[in-house]
């Protein structure tokens, strides 16, 4: 369900928006994203594990891995681990949702609730 | 597109926080907020409201590991159901429960808004799960 929003909270809303998007962290997390993006060698790299993981799982079910193929999935996650397009962007992501949390408490003690938890959309 | 990290346009940590706390207070402003509050105060004052709420919890406590075992009896089972249905139906509680909604709904829109505009889930980063 969509709520109509009066103009002060359009207002600031657009403002936090502006001023997030501005902050140090997100900056330089859109700055590795957009090095992710035009690294195509590392995107590849960031979907191969996962390929091989869901492989080695299908062959696990039947009840033959072989241990190669693990040492070939190790070999994948130590030079993702060693790729700096990927590592940057996981740390400036990890630093954006810090600042965001950090955001949200700010907001939070205001109000007196917890607004991430308004905000989320997903019931048990 | 590359960015040039420029420090005459970087919001200094301290900046954003207080665009943070506006925002806090735009929102405190809305007739959904107050509307909430006034619920919320409401329903914590009220003695009945507070008895049919504590009754219905206490039951599903005591009752907790034979549900998890689908083994509560017929009897227990209804007693459950019947002190349920007297908590969510106290007009008090649904209004509680219609403000929470309504801030909800409020919430998931600005919620989606910073989410869409920052390019990360704005409540799953802020490690917020189903169960709050």
């Amino acid at each position: 369900m969509q709520t109509d929003l009066i103009p002060v909270m359009q207002e600031a809303t657009e403002a936090l928006i502006r001023h997030l998007l501005a902050s140090e962290a997100f900056i330089n997390y859109q700055q590795a994203q957009s090095h992710l993006h035009q690294d195509t060698e590392a995107r590849a790299l960031l979907d191969q594990p996962a390929q091989l993981q869901a492989n080695l799982r299908k062959k696990q079910a039947n009840g033959g891995v072989a241990q190669a193929e693990i040492e070939a999935l190790r070999e994948l996650q130590s030079q993702v681990q060693r790729n700096h397009t990927i590592t940057a962007y996981a740390q400036t992501q990890q630093a954006a949702v810090n600042f965001l949390r950090e955001i949200n408490n700010e907001i939070s003690q205001l109000l007196g609730i917890n607004f991430a938890s308004f905000a989320n959309h997903t019931t048990c | 597109m590359d960015f040039i990290k420029n420090d005459l346009d970087l919001a200094p940590r301290s900046v954003v926080l207080g665009v943070a706390r506006d925002f806090a207070a735009a929102l405190a402003e809305t007739p959904q907020f107050k509307a909430f509050e006034q619920a919320a105060g409401r329903f914590r004052q009220d003695q009945e409201a507070q008895q049919v709420m504590q009754a219905y919890q206490q039951k599903q406590h005591a009752l907790r590991a034979l549900l998890m075992l689908n083994a509560v009896s017929t009897e227990e089972q209804a007693e459950l159901e019947r002190l349920h249905h007297v908590f969510v139906t106290h007009p008090i509680v649904q209004n509680y429960f219609e403000a929470q909604t309504e801030l909800a709904s409020l919430c998931q829109t600005l919620g989606d808004a910073l989410s869409e505009s920052i390019g990360l889930n704005y409540a799953a980063a802020c490690g917020v799960s189903c169960c709050g």
